[in-house]
């Protein structure tokens, strides 16, 4: 009796996943252009895809409701991909599948270095919101809307060289991380040379976080450069606590975006100043970005799915590509929910390459009435004018 | 100076790498198995202090040292019991799945996002030039009072003495008339309730949890087990003061820092082929 049991149980089991293979197969609706993306929705670094789900939602449905691309309707397809780059392969495979037609890659970079690879092999249009990795848009069908690495670095030690003269500068990084030392080799290397003699440098690797070493080491600088995710800075601030320091500004790139909404973490405890490089101020009260963020905020609960750059970064993707389709459809192409991802790419990719082709956005410098502009080069990264977003002033 | 403050700093994370490290090796040495959902019995703290530090930080601390307790009895009493005489590879298999359990369950409560936790603002302490901080030195303390009371309530309490009889020789033991099953419940017990402890020290130093913050202190604990020779009371401890301390040292050399987890495990590997039992193991014949 047993024994059949479980036979039966066996083959109820093989039918159920055999017929799971086919739930992705049925037919795809004609009028819907399926923009797909993977992102970290649980996991260490799942502040930055919720925004980047919620911020794209926002806008796919803000085009529905206004009447689509002439009728034909968007919809967001986002996969789960941890921040983990085994994960992408096979996120891909099922949002091809489903049908995606044009896609803003992943998240985060280290996911989206397979995912450029994967895409290219199928021709595949991605704008991405935020993986910043100088490698991402290596492919031609490959585009950024937020900087590159080594643009952040390079903006960065500008920066630097603008403001900090004279300053003991030091650079906590992680060492097996892309981002992190892509932004701190393009650092260096355009760093003044009056720095460089009382450079000091730190760095972490893996899921570490107990940083007394690290912390002993940069504990006479002024300045310290953590081109980091928020997890690991907010510790590190936190240790600094204990250890005696002269640290007087942290300053960071788009990985701090978050910083202050980690739950339990008081940022007033921190006596530094926390600064960084964006492209979105989160904080404006006035101008296109406000506007966005009262949408946000009306929609989501901000307090358990802040707004991010990453967010506002994504709403600007789902608009861009948007306008460039409309671009296209003037210019006589057509384009619906039938048309190939390839296709899709090379109609996106003439749009985006012409010398015309000028986005208004909210991410960008805007000012108070005024949008900002976008453009892209011929090599997809991302030409717009960045801010220094003071996420903490300095403890009096 | 630097080098003296490098070593207080190793020490106390030493501590808590050995006070977690002891988990694994009573259960290593009572129970023959590798209790790898260790180290999520440290996130089981965690969030167990998150939950009761607004009553008293010192209440959340012993709350979840009995919580950890239970936990560690029900997973050894619902998960590990039932395969005792079953083959090594079946009960690791097992405590790999406890482990990805009790993550996701904590997933499941709490969420994926990372929680910052203040368990206390302790400031810190200057002598002259000298200056540490006050968890540090509380951490170092506790780890040697806690390594201290272990070491005297296995060589002289009667249950203590009725563990490192189970782990000489299980049969014997028994017939002696020593209750094999609850001494591995206590055994337990004791070491869920170290991690617990662990914990507190750890977010002390490193205050952020995710539901998979466990695992890094539990594989470092479960290699200073190693290193110091696993079912070995001493070895753990010793490991783990030594694997903080190399820790610390490796970390504070900017140009060896990006490997400091590659320097750790090769001196696992170089001691492993030097003296395969660990530091203070007992090489062990094994009839083939």
């Amino acid at each position: 009796m047993k024994k059949t049991f479980c036979k039966v149980l066996a083959l109820v089991m093989c039918l159920a996943m055999i017929s799971a293979c086919f739930v992705g197969c049925g037919g795809k609706n004609d009028d819907v252009i399926v923009i797909g993306l993977t992102g970290p929705l649980t996991g260490a670094a799942s502040i930055y895809g919720i925004a980047v789900k919620n911020s794209a939602q926002l806008a796919v449905d803000e085009i529905n409701a206004a009447g689509g691309l002439n009728g034909i309707q968007f919809k967001l397809d986002m996969r789960d991909d941890q921040h983990n780059a085994e994960n992408v392969a096979n996120l891909y495979t099922g949002l091809m599948e489903d049908g995606m037609q044009v896609s803003l890659g992943t998240v985060t970079t280290k996911p989206g270095l397979e995912f450029k690879n994967l895409s290219k092999e199928d021709n595949v249009f991605f704008l991405t919101p935020s993986a910043t990795g100088d490698a991402i848009p290596e492919f031609a069908n490959g585009y950024q809307m937020c900087f590159a690495d080594s643009n952040q670095g390079t903006a960065a030690a500008k920066f630097f060289n603008e403001n900090y003269v004279g300053k003991k500068v030091g650079i906590f990084f992680k060492a097996d991380d892309e981002y992190s030392t892509g932004i701190n080799n393009n650092f260096k290397a355009a760093l003044a040379d009056s720095f460089k003699a009382d450079l000091k440098e730190a760095s972490f690797t893996g899921d570490a976080s107990t940083f007394d070493s690290q912390i002993q080491t940069l504990k006479d600088c002024e300045i310290v450069f953590m081109p980091i995710y928020y997890t690991p800075a907010s510790q590190f601030m936190t240790q600094a606590n204990n250890i005696d320091n002269s640290i007087t500004t942290y300053y960071g790139c788009d990985g701090f975006d978050g910083i202050d909404a980690i739950e339990g973490f008081d940022i007033s405890k921190v006596p530094q100043e926390i600064s960084m490089l964006s492209h979105f101020n989160s904080t404006a009260t006035e101008g296109p970005a406000a506007d966005f963020i009262k949408k946000y905020n009306d929609k989501y609960d901000e307090a358990k799915e802040p707004l991010n750059q990453f967010g506002a970064a994504a709403y600007d993707c789902v608009y861009a590509i948007y306008e460039a389709l409309k671009i296209a459809v003037e210019n006589g192409k057509e384009v619906d929910g039938k048309t190939s991802a390839s296709d899709m790419c090379e109609i996106l990719k003439e749009v985006f390459n012409s010398d015309t082709f000028v986005f208004r956005g909210i991410t960008g410098k805007c000012t108070a009435t005024e949008k900002s502009t976008i453009s892209w080069s011929n090599d997809g990264t991302v030409v717009k004018e960045a801010i220094k977003y003071i996420v903490k002033e300095k403890n009096a | 100076m630097e080098f003296l403050i490098t070593l207080v700093n190793g020490l106390s994370l030493g501590g808590i790498y050995a006070m977690i490290a002891l988990g694994y090796t009573m259960v290593y040495g009572i129970a023959k198995m590798l209790n790898f959902a260790h180290g999520d019995i440290i996130m089981v703290g965690g969030y167990t202090v998150l939950l009761f530090l607004s009553v008293n930080p010192i209440v959340a601390i012993i709350a979840s040292m009995i919580f950890c307790m239970l936990v560690g009895i029900v997973v050894e009493k619902f998960a590990y019991k039932p395969l005792r005489g079953a083959s090594p590879l079946a009960v690791l298999i097992t405590a790999i799945g406890v482990s990805f359990l009790l993550q996701s369950i904590s997933q499941m409560i709490f969420g994926s996002a990372p929680k910052f936790i203040v368990i206390a603002d302790l400031g810190i302490l200057k002598i002259g030039e000298l200056a540490i901080g006050y968890s540090t030195i509380i951490t170092l303390a506790c780890s040697v009072i806690v390594m201290i009371a272990l070491s005297v309530f296995v060589k002289f309490s009667k249950t203590g003495r009725a563990m490192v009889a189970v782990s000489e020789d299980k049969g014997a033991a028994q017939l002696m008339g020593i209750n094999v099953n609850s001494i591995i419940t206590i055994t337990f017990a004791i070491g869920s309730a170290l991690a617990a402890l662990a914990s507190v020290f750890f977010l002390l130093k490193a205050p952020t949890m995710t539901p998979s913050f466990g695992s890094l202190p539990g594989i470092k604990a479960f290699t200073a087990a190693v290193i110091g020779g696993i079912g070995s009371i001493p070895g753990a401890m010793l490991g783990g003061l030594l694997l903080g301390i190399i820790e610390c040292f490796a970390q504070a050399v900017p140009a060896i820092s990006p490997y400091t987890d590659a320097i750790e495990f090769s001196i696992l590997i170089v001691l492993l082929l030097v003296k395969p039992s660990g530091l203070l193991g007992k090489m062990r014949r094994e009839k083939v």
